[in-house]
């Protein structure tokens, strides 16, 4: 008898179609991944895994009993535990206190602090190695470092002892290290008894971890397969329907391009000494280990970072850049990391999320709106960036991961920057709309425009990356050109980088260097 | 795939126990800077303020004003917010005060009386805003109208005897201890024993963030409810306390107490969109107000201009805020 | 279902559900009402009278109603004390004489500009909350008056002011209405075609998101509680032209139905959503509510119990939020 088997999931969000139909089945002491292009619904069924979302429609057998999960406690009583990328963490409180939030020890209503420092000291003994020097009990969570917090997250999950633990991308923001204790600890709890449902878009993260993998498109699933015998071009062609080529090396840079984007010593709170140039056409990375400046660099190339020191020359005009509005004027544009919260204006319709930026452009006197032009405007965009909305009025809110980036990008295009900085921008995006972004990237150059790419995937950045900036501790210490572009030129980099400056660094494991 | 160091990433600091410690230190800090300013002022200007008689009546006045700063840190924290305090205090004293009759047997039933009406009333704004899920500041000026309304039902104009011996005890003093400074440290001691209890600390996670909680486990809509719910109590105490210093029963009391509580716990310290702060700050920030009316009061300006004092201690809370190390930087 | 049935129900929930068309009709139901309870409620001359009181509380909420849609728990208390103050000091100027009506005009609108700024300015350069900086600006103002008046109100408007106000002008509507309308007019187009008011909504809805989209958030909040006070101001000057003198507290009131109404009108508290003509309808509403009460010879303490069950009934339809469980 399975653990778990949940069919005929049916969810819609208003005229959005999530699950039509999606069904898994888990094995005790199994890790069974979940996997399929974003707006495939891998997160909608986890969610009603965990009681959060309320399916239209569902049956749920666990152990053989049919049950209803109404409510995140019904799953905690059938022994369901979950982990997102979006943390249930409280940030004024401590570590401890989140440990065993929702089911802390009590006696008469009074918290029981004994009972609590054994469980939590246990389970904080086992991620240990994952948690920095100085992190404890005491430390609150507003202190941790987004690793350190997700690492917390699936701890307290953990010490609730799941029968059925999901993991649903919870190792999107986590270091190497980090993710092989994860890793080791799931293998524990799976020989214990427990099935865990294991989400993430690293297709070798599947590959090294699971047993079998269900995949869904179009939420539902289309086939469950055994990792044993499959590889991982197998997967993607399964999940795409057929096998996605990245795009070709840059042809728009030519010898002679000018220099777009001259920046000198360019120094903030977080980055300093920053200098690079940029020529037209070329699409420049930031590399490097991950957080070493590489997303302050952008938003304080954009203004939205104070700058202390540097000048910054677009095409030979000196700038001067307190604010995203004189970044736009200069010419730049920025889509940010995080397009929840920086990107987008969740309940505003799509034309005015497209429309905001260049508003004055189009606008009679720069003030009056015609509400036809910017539809007009908005329209283009759909079509270009081949855009799969209800209608310019709903609301962004409604859209995939992947046509909300495109919105935000479409937003930019509007107002012909010469200069883009993407910060991420395939972060959580199902891999036909990476091509497309690719694609997109591809023409903008092609125009004469230049890119400034942030990526967490090195062998994104190798494929469309003309040369490549090697960041460490806010500033450039490194530049790879041509030849030394590639997934081992870049790993090899940031490694070396970090270690030449390091007398007391962590021992690094040569065999981790993949 | 990016590899990485185990080193800590540069965009977040790490604060050791010492930093969290300061952290409270200076938030608490202005608030008690303001303390002292005040008391200063009003003993200035009232010679006689540190004998046994004017302290006793000076907190016999800030009394009620603390028990309902205690009530609102309890909801704002929380994440809520609760403008019908005030009219919540006065429907409870007025049946308190009819209840009781002028009986002193009857005493205690005032207090289960008050009380329970304030509770009763929390309970219906607890509801309102965790079950319907309105706005908490709307729906509480709503429900403030109702209240105030049942009050003028049960008490038209005012009247109605207090027991004497409750006003009596009110003004004595037990061990050389007035019994209205004891009714303070009893209110901050019921708040300590509050904090060491789930509820408040799952109130704290629901302020802290409501989405996180929820997915935690945490009854979100029960959490909320009670945190409305014993917000009301405090207030049925407060208006019992208002009871033994006036002495007779007022509809009309407890007019801008509501305004006033929120202006204390701004002033110690709690923050609005909840999560953070504790009803220590809060209590000392009503005392705060309290004298800080008594000081006006002393410059002739009539009571009507209280929010004349109000308005001035809060800018002078948050100028210092400002101004004081560490917490100039918001994030 | 066939599609197109299924069409015109979503549309119909859509229409039926949208505040401004509920609080329109609850608007026209009380009217009837009022008229079934007490003949001549519903007359011409009587509905007219309803609708200039309600012009004061709708001026005053044009402000509210920016300042909320800005977001960031945007909300000024001090409306009412501003519109006051906006009365007492053109009526001092004024003095009962058309000579000075510019001055005594323009005088309280920069004054209460100048307090707008001082609102904005404490909120954004200060991160003082909204809430706490208007219920500061409270105070500060209820001491300037202090300090203007030395206690007692002195003046009366312009004969021409109260002419505008109270003067009819075309069907024997009284100026106030003209005014109200004209604003109101404006005050929509600027929100829904306008640069500035696209930026507003920007605003309200997620503040980094427009801090990255090149638009000014200091700018445009800043400009908001000048605005909130300014239309204050106005609606200060209004009703000094209506009731010719002025008291202490004469618009105090208005500050907390001036909040209600905007919600009422289906605008969010947490900004970003809704407009003015909901804010009117809601400022008419509640208008009418009060007469019916008084009509009805209902006692005080009925009477408020009404208006806040009312509140929470309206509420209840459309400002609900939502659920933690999707």
């Amino acid at each position: 008898m399975s653990v778990l088997e949940i069919t005929n999931v049916v969810k819609h969000y208003g005229g959005v179609r999530a699950l039509v139909g999606a069904s898994l089945t888990l094995e005790a002491g199994e890790v069974h991944g979940l996997i399929g292009p974003n707006g495939s619904g891998k997160s909608t069924l986890n969610k009603v895994l965990c009681g959060t979302v309320a399916p239209d429609d569902a049956t749920i057998v666990i152990d053989g009993k049919t049950v209803t999960l109404r409510s995140p406690m019904d799953a905690h009583r059938h022994g369901i535990a979950g982990v997102y990328q979006q943390l249930s963490l409280i940030p004024e409180l401590t570590v401890g206190q989140n440990l065993v939030l929702g089911v802390e020890r009590t006696r008469a209503g009074f918290l029981s602090t004994t009972s609590a420092r054994s469980a939590v000291t246990a389970v904080l003994g086992r991620f240990g190695p994952a948690l920095g020097r100085g992190v404890s009990e005491q430390t609150k969570v507003v202190d941790l470092s987004p690793g350190e917090q997700q690492i917390i997250e699936i701890a307290k999950a953990v010490l609730k002892r799941p029968r059925i633990l999901v993991l649903d991308e919870a190792t999107a923001s986590l270091h190497r290290d980090q993710v092989g204790l994860v890793f080791r600890v799931v293998r524990e709890i799976c020989r214990e008894g427990a099935a865990v449902v294991f989400v993430s878009h690293r297709i070798d993260e599947i590959m090294q971890l699971c047993t079998r993998a269900t995949l869904l498109r179009s939420g539902e699933t289309i086939a469950t397969v055994p990792i044993a015998s499959t590889t991982e071009s197998e997967l993607v062609r399964l999940m795409v329907g057929e096998v996605a080529t990245m795009a070709a090396k840059n042809t728009s840079l030519s010898a002679d391009s000018s220099v777009l984007l001259e920046v000198s010593g360019l120094g903030g709170d977080v980055i300093h000494d920053v200098s690079f140039t940029v020529r037209a056409g070329e699409v420049v990375g930031l590399g490097g280990l991950q957080g070493q400046g590489q997303s302050e660099l952008l938003l304080t190339l954009f203004g939205a970072m104070k700058a202390h020191s540097g000048t910054v020359l677009v095409g030979g005009k000196h700038h001067r850049i307190r604010s995203s509005r004189d970044a736009a004027h200069a010419g730049f544009a920025l889509v940010p990391g995080d397009r929840g919260t920086q990107g987008m204006f969740a309940q505003r319709s799509i034309q005015e999320n497209v429309s905001i930026v260049s508003l004055a452009d189009r606008a009679w006197l720069r003030f009056l709106i015609s509400p036809r032009r910017e539809r007009a405007a908005a329209q283009e965009m759909v079509e270009r960036l081949h855009m799969t909305i209800g209608g310019l009025g709903d609301q962004v809110s409604t859209l995939s991961g992947g046509n909300q980036q495109k919105v935000i990008i479409a937003k930019w295009l509007l107002a012909e920057p010469t200069i883009i900085l993407l910060d991420d921008p395939t972060k959580g995006v199902d891999i036909s709309a990476k091509a497309e972004i690719y694609g997109i990237i591809r023409r903008m150059t092609a125009a004469g425009a230049s890119v400034v790419f942030n990526s967490s995937d090195d062998r994104e950045l190798a494929v469309i990356a003309d040369r490549v900036l090697v960041m460490y501790e806010g500033t450039v210490r490194g530049e790879l050109i041509g030849e030394q572009v590639s997934y081992d030129g870049l790993v090899s980099s940031a490694l070396l980088i970090g270690m030449v400056d390091e007398d007391s660094a962590a021992p690094q494991d040569p065999s981790d260097a993949h | 795939m990016r590899t990485d160091t185990a080193k800590v990433e540069t965009s977040s600091p790490r604060k050791t126990v010492w930093r969290f410690v300061m952290d409270l230190r200076v938030q608490a800090l202005t608030t008690w800077v303001l303390l002292a300013i005040a008391v200063t002022l009003d003993a200035i200007l009232q010679p006689t303020f540190f004998t046994l008689y004017s302290i006793t009546s000076n907190f016999a006045t800030f009394v009620p004003l603390v028990l309902v700063a205690i009530a609102q840190t309890i909801v704002v924290v929380g994440g809520g917010l609760d403008l019908s305090l005030g009219a919540v205090v006065a429907l409870s004293s007025v049946l308190a005060v009819t209840i009781m009759g002028g009986r002193g047997d009857r005493i205690g039933l005032g207090f289960l009386v008050a009380v329970g009406a304030g509770a009763a009333c929390g309970l219906a704004n607890g509801l309102i805003v965790s079950v319907v899920r309105l706005q908490p500041l709307i729906a509480t000026l709503a429900t403030a109208s109702i209240f105030s309304g049942l009050t003028l039902v049960v008490l038209p104009k005012p009247g109605g005897n207090v027991p004497a011996v409750m006003t009596e005890a009110y003004r004595m003093a037990v061990a050389g201890i007035p019994v209205s400074v004891l009714a303070v440290v009893v209110a901050v001691a019921l708040w300590l024993l509050l904090t060491r209890t789930k509820l408040m600390r799952h109130i704290y996670a629901v302020g802290g963030d409501p989405a996180a909680a929820y997915a935690s486990l945490v009854p979100v809509t029960r959490v909320r409810t009670a945190s409305y719910v014993l917000a009301g109590a405090f207030s049925g105490l407060a208006a019992m306390a208002l009871l033994a210093n006036s002495g007779s029963g007022d509809p009309f009391v407890g007019a801008d107490i509501a305004l006033n509580s929120i202006a204390a716990v701004v002033v110690g310290g709690v923050a609005l969109r909840g999560g953070r702060g504790g009803a220590i700050g809060a209590v000392v920030g009503a005392i705060v107000l309290a004298i800080a009316s008594n000081v006006l009061f002393f410059f002739n300006v009539p009571t009507t201009y209280r929010q004349l004092a109000n308005g001035l201690v809060i800018i002078s809370a948050l100028a210092l805020s400002v101004l004081s190390p560490g917490k100039g930087a918001k994030r | 279902m066939s599609t197109i049935s299924a069409f015109t129900s979503l549309r119909w929930r859509k229409v039926a559900t949208n505040p401004i068309v509920i609080v329109s009709i609850i608007a026209v139901a009380l009217v009837l009402v009022g008229q079934l309870v007490s003949p001549g409620f519903a007359a011409y001359g009587q509905v007219i009278n309803m609708l200039r009181v309600a012009s004061f509380l709708g001026v005053i909420a044009i402000g509210q109603t920016i300042v909320i849609l800005s977001g960031g728990e945007g909300i000024d208390l001090s409306v009412g004390k501003v519109a006051t103050f906006a009365a007492i000091i053109g009526s001092r100027i004024m003095d009962g004489r058309d000579a000075n009506i510019v001055v005594g005009v323009v005088v309280p609108l920069v004054i209460a500009v100048i307090l707008g700024l001082v609102n904005g300015l404490g909120i954004i350069y200060l991160r003082i909350p909204p809430f706490v900086m208007t219920l500061g600006m409270m105070g500060v103002v209820q001491g300037l008056m202090l300090a203007y008046t030395g206690g007692t109100a002195a003046g009366r408007a312009a004969p021409a002011l109260t002419n505008l106000v109270n003067g009819r002008v075309l069907f024997s509507i009284p100026g106030a209405l003209f005014i109200w309308l004209l604003l109101g007019v404006v005050i929509t187009g600027l929100l829904r075609r306008t640069r500035l008011g696209w930026d507003l909504y920007a605003v309200g809805s997620n503040r980094t998101a427009a801090n990255l989209s090149g638009i000014s958030v200091k700018r445009t909040v800043l400009g908001a509680y000048v605005m909130s006070s300014m239309f204050a101001g106005l609606g200060g000057l209004l009703l000094l032209g209506y009731t010719e003198s002025v008291f202490l507290d004469l618009a105090d009131q208005y500050t907390l139905p001036s909040v209600a109404a905007v919600v009422v009108g289906g605008t969010l508290i947490s900004g970003g959503i809704g407009g003015y003509v909901g804010t009117a309808v809601g400022a008419i509403v509640l208008t009418v509510l009060e007469s019916l009460l008084t009509t009805l010879n209902m006692p005080n303490a009925s009477r408020i119990i009404v208006d806040g069950v009312v509140l929470l009934l309206l509420l209840a339809i459309y400002g609900r939020q939502k659920r933690l469980r999707a």
